[in-house]
């Protein structure tokens, strides 16, 4: 039986499942049995025909007018609006070495858990054997660390934020890609009203993003390339190197990016906001710096955290070059720009 | 209906069913060895003869499949007893290898092939007609009409198979099967067999030319023989404007028909009981008396098709005649016919009005909308549900457009919202898994979707083994899942190899299907399909394997554990956190899960336990997105 709502689940199935252009964020799993999130992606557990569904309205591929704005569409400047943008890193030089670049993330993270900020934090894994990453809930350093690093992978990492909210969690924090803090903001405005959503996410932390890469077709890629065991850390240098690393137990492998890029979700192209416009801090690299961290604090929420992890002790912060800036700033642009462009194509 | 073998009841009239007359017929001619195949509508044969047996010096069993049920009988007409075996017309086909082999090599004993036919295959995967087999085997083929003909005709049987030293098939269909009239009875036999295997009288085919044509002089003997058999008799008129011949339960609607209609003496009905051979005097006399020629059977142009042949070679002697039946589109092709359906033809032909809407008014008025629509359902409890759920779990996650590939059985309502429609295609019994055994070679060709094989426990035994020997021996990537019920639950709980039991009530080691894929060489792991979250997992693991897996999906049908004492729980439901038909559920366990034991409040829009229905077995509460669904112990 073809449902005929098109306002519905058929909608996000129509339009972003069967059409390709999910990105993973997660946000759709986990608030009703219809979909679910495995091994990295969303599927359709069965049809439905609730209206009005939530799904629908959180979903970041579907063109949706909130109720209230939302700021990620390049009416806050090339980079969001921000009250404060700086450079960081973990002063822990141990986390900064098991981390990405900086440690920032880890480091606000852990520091969010452990002066109460938030009971849980809502991260990405790094996977286990055959299975692709996904989300998780932290409640300590340990935890956190163990998650630390890129995954240059979607994860529907949200899932486990609806879980937790649905299991009566509170004072979540939750770490996540720029999609992720869209939909965060699409549920807090979404109808049937999700009561206790907007209440329990007190703390987003953003991830700068570029793209993301198809995780199944990146599993298929490493297979194929012969690389074997977990994968400890994915990383695109700056360029000029022009390439995609990739560092198991066995040792660092590069491939061209090149030969990655086709890997690409395609969901991505769409996109328009590189610098996670919507959460309360966003965090990126700083080109040519590999231990530090952009930072770029949006609210008073993500200021505070700062501050106390900057007076803790555990987070050291320090201006970022204008020139930095404006690069960002033109990166960011840029990105908008094509994504303004995919989307005016394909509509 | 253990009355009927009683000896106050000789001479005298009883209210039996169809199927309990041909037990009946079997026992007055002093059969003493019986076997068959569970299948609807013949089952209540054996299990008649069965009951029989406590009293009875008979013995009788359910074989693994047909096929054997045959062959063992077989075996005591070799040793000069007279042997009957009944079966569904599918069974038939199972027979049919042996059968055409049997019908050369010849019988001893009186020796009858029953096969209950389903037209309009009420109960079947088809409505396939075996008298077919009658032609294609060569070997005389009887039809009752009536249970009490049933009974006589059944015992007459056994005396033709001795008569021609072969096989006699006898065919009833569903209606005849389930009808209760009642039947006048003669003495029972004093049972005396001596069983004896002359060894210079061998049963083969050869040399294979000339058993075939001594074959078909027993045929032509019961041709002979069925020139004057009271199982066929003429009504009407000395030349009728319409010669109706007809055979089996249709004779019945035929009738009425001409009745209600009053077309007695315009109309003649020549009602054949023995429709193979052709009684060819007796067609010849009547195709003589009339021009025009209506066939009246179910399923096949039978009649029709070897009547108009036989007119072919008569040719001038009857001259021209106007047939009419299913060929001339007079008479419906497919479906059971019924006296609606004659008066409709016979009020065509005849130009009469015939469309009685009292009766149709009547009912409406009496029935109203209170007759709530049904589909095919899962028991409340029924582990399918659950086998069903987890394997639907496992190709969602897997994403790869994988399907079942099904089998015969309760299993087979996969196909339908029952079973989640996870099931794309049943056949035969033990088919699923041979078509699997094809899917599991495809990969070389880029075949990429999952296949997962379902067969219950019985339908193992019955025809399963070969497909799997053939996975393992080709080495085929094929995930059979076991549906382990304990159970031959679909046609009312036979016991099988599995169940330790025979039917005759003695003890037997129970085949263990775990063991016997070990001893295969095939890899086996057993879940709980109540379990449904750790069945889908494991489904999907065993999904990411190669070569032959199995997984035994074990837990008893519900209705036999709520016989041992039920199932452990009383279900709830917390109404204040139900979602009904919000975002979040979206009638999830009424639209989706669809257990009869849930229903639907329509005032309130919540969901509810219908606690007449559920049995307990718990595990809806563990599909409820709100944790609205309880399960509280039973005291």
């Amino acid at each position: 039986m073809e449902l005929q709502h098109q306002e519905g689940q058929a909608k996000v199935i129509a339009h972003v499942i069967d059409a390709g252009i999910c990105v993973r964020c997660g946000a759709c799993v986990g608030i009703c049995p219809y979909f679910d999130c495995f091994n990295g992606k969303i599927v359709v557990m069965e049809r439905c025909y609730a209206e009005p569904s939530r799904c629908a309205q959180i979903c970041p591929r579907i063109a949706y007018e909130p109720t209230s704005p939302i700021k990620n569409d390049g009416a806050g400047g090339e980079i969001g609006e921000y009250l404060k943008v700086v450079m960081a890193r973990s002063s822990d030089p141990g986390i900064r070495n098991a981390s990405q670049y900086g440690g920032t993330v880890s480091t606000l993270c852990a520091h969010a858990l452990e002066k109460g900020f938030i009971e849980s934090a809502i991260l990405t894994d790094r996977g286990e054997g055959s299975r692709a990453p996904g989300g998780c809930v932290a409640k300590d350093q340990t935890e956190v660390l163990s998650c630390a690093g890129s995954r240059y992978a979607a994860s529907g990492s949200l899932s486990e934020m609806n879980r937790a909210v649905g299991a009566g969690q509170k004072n979540l924090g939750v770490i996540g890609l720029p999609c992720q803090m869209e939909a965060i903001a699409r549920m807090e405005r979404a109808e049937p009203k999700e009561s206790l959503m907007a209440e329990s996410v007190v703390l987003k932390i953003g991830l700068f993003c570029t793209w993301a890469l198809d995780s199944e077709q990146l599993a298929a890629f490493l297979k194929e390339k012969g690389v074997v065991g977990p994968v400890r850390k994915f990383d695109i240098p700056p360029p000029p190197a022009d390439e995609f690393s990739v560092e198991t137990d066995k040792g660092r492998e590069v491939f061209p990016l090149s030969e990655v890029r086709p890997l690409i979700q395609k969901g991505c192209a769409f996109c328009q906001d590189m610098t996670a416009e919507l959460a309360d801090i966003a965090v990126g690299t700083v080109e040519g710096r590999e231990d530090w961290n952009t930072v770029l604090v949006r609210t008073d929420a993500g200021l505070s955290l700062m501050e106390s992890a900057i007076a803790d002790g555990s987070l050291e912060i320090d201006e970022l070059p204008m020139d930095h800036l404006n690069h960002l700033k033109a990166a960011a642009k840029g990105k908008r720009q094509r994504g303004k462009q995919a989307g005016a194509r394909s509509s | 209906m253990m009355e009927m073998i009683r000896e106050e009841w000789e001479g005298k009239e009883i209210l039996l069913q169809g199927n309990e007359a041909i037990a009946r017929g079997a026992l007055e001619a002093g059969a003493i060895f019986y076997a068959g195949y569970p299948g609807n509508p013949s089952s209540e044969i054996i299990e008649t003869l069965a009951e029989a047996s406590r009293e009875l010096p008979i013995y009788v069993e359910w074989s693994t499949n047909e096929k054997v049920a045959l062959e063992a009988a077989a075996a005591a007409s070799f040793a000069g007893c007279r042997a009957m075996a009944s079966m569904k017309q599918n069974g038939v086909n199972v027979v049919s290898d042996f059968l055409t082999n049997l019908a050369l090599s010849g019988t001893k004993g009186g020796l009858v092939l029953v096969t209950c036919d389903d037209p309009g295959g009420i109960s079947s995967t088809n409505e396939e007609d075996a008298r077919l087999f009658a032609h294609l085997a060569g070997i005389p083929l009887l039809e009752p009409a009536t249970p009490q003909e049933a009974l006589h005709m059944t015992r007459w049987a056994f005396e033709l198979s001795e008569k021609i030293q072969n096989i006699v098939l006898l065919r009833s269909v569903s209606r005849l099967s389930h009808t209760r009239s009642n039947l006048r009875m003669d003495k029972l036999p004093d049972f005396k067999a001596a069983p004896y295997f002359d060894p210079k009288v061998p049963f083969h085919a050869f040399p294979v030319v000339e058993k075939d044509l001594a074959r078909r002089e027993k045929l032509k003997i019961a041709g002979a023989l069925f020139e004057n058999s009271p199982f066929n008799f003429y009504n009407g008129p000395v030349s009728p404007e319409l010669l109706i011949i007809c055979s089996g339960c249709a004779w019945n609607y035929a009738d009425e028909a001409v009745e209600i209609l009053g077309l007695q003496n315009r109309t003649g009905i020549l009602k054949l009981g023995t429709t193979w051979p052709l009684p060819n005097e007796l067609v010849k006399k009547h195709l003589k008396t009339c021009d025009r020629v209506l066939f009246v059977e179910e399923i096949e142009p039978f009649l029709e098709n070897n009547v108009k042949a036989f007119a072919a070679d008569l040719g001038k002697a009857i001259g021209l005649k106007e047939f009419m039946g299913k060929a001339s589109g007079h008479v419906p092709l497919c479906g059971e016919l019924s006296p609606d359906i004659l008066l409709g033809v016979l009020g065509k032909l005849f130009d009469k009005q015939w469309q009685n809407t009292a009766f149709i008014e009547k009912t409406a008025a009496i029935v109203g909308d209170r007759l709530p629509p049904r589909e095919f359902g899962f028991c409340p409890g029924c582990p399918h549900r659950g086998s069903y759920y987890a394997i639907k779990t496992a190709l969602a996650w897997d994403n790869r457009n994988g399907f079942v590939s099904g089998d015969i059985g309760c299993y087979s309502l996969g196909l339908f919202p029952t079973g989640f429609n996870q099931v794309k295609s049943v056949h035969a019994m033990g088919s699923g898994l041979g078509i699997s055994c094809g899917y599991g070679k495809l990969e070389k060709f880029g075949f990429d979707q999952p296949v997962i094989t379902v067969i219950g426990d019985s339908t193992l035994f019955h025809a399963g083994l070969p497909g799997l020997i053939n996975a393992r021996f080709n080495n085929a990537d094929i995930l059979l899942l076991i549906l382990d019920n304990s159970a031959t639950a679909m046609t009312g709980f036979q016991p099988h190899p599995g169940t330790g039991t025979t039917l005759m009530g003695d003890k037997t080691d129970p085949v263990d299907p775990e063991a016997l894929c070990r001893a295969l060489g095939v890899s086996v792991e057993v879940a709980d399909p109540y379990d449904m979250k750790e069945a889908a997992r494991t489904i999907y693991r065993l999904m990411q394997q190669a070569g032959p897996r199995v997984l035994i999906m074990r837990r008893k049908c519900a209705l036999i554990q709520g016989r041992e004492g039920g199932l452990p729980y009383i279900m709830h439901i917390n109404r204040d956190l139900c979602l009904g038909e919000s975002c979040g559920c979206g009638r999830y366990c009424t639209r989706i899960f669809r257990c009869p034991g849930l229903i639907w409040d329509k005032t309130a829009g919540k969901a509810q336990i219908d606690e007449v229905i559920c049995v307990g077995c718990g595990i809806c509460a563990d599909i409820c997105p709100q944790g609205a669904i309880l399960r509280e112990e039973k005291a």
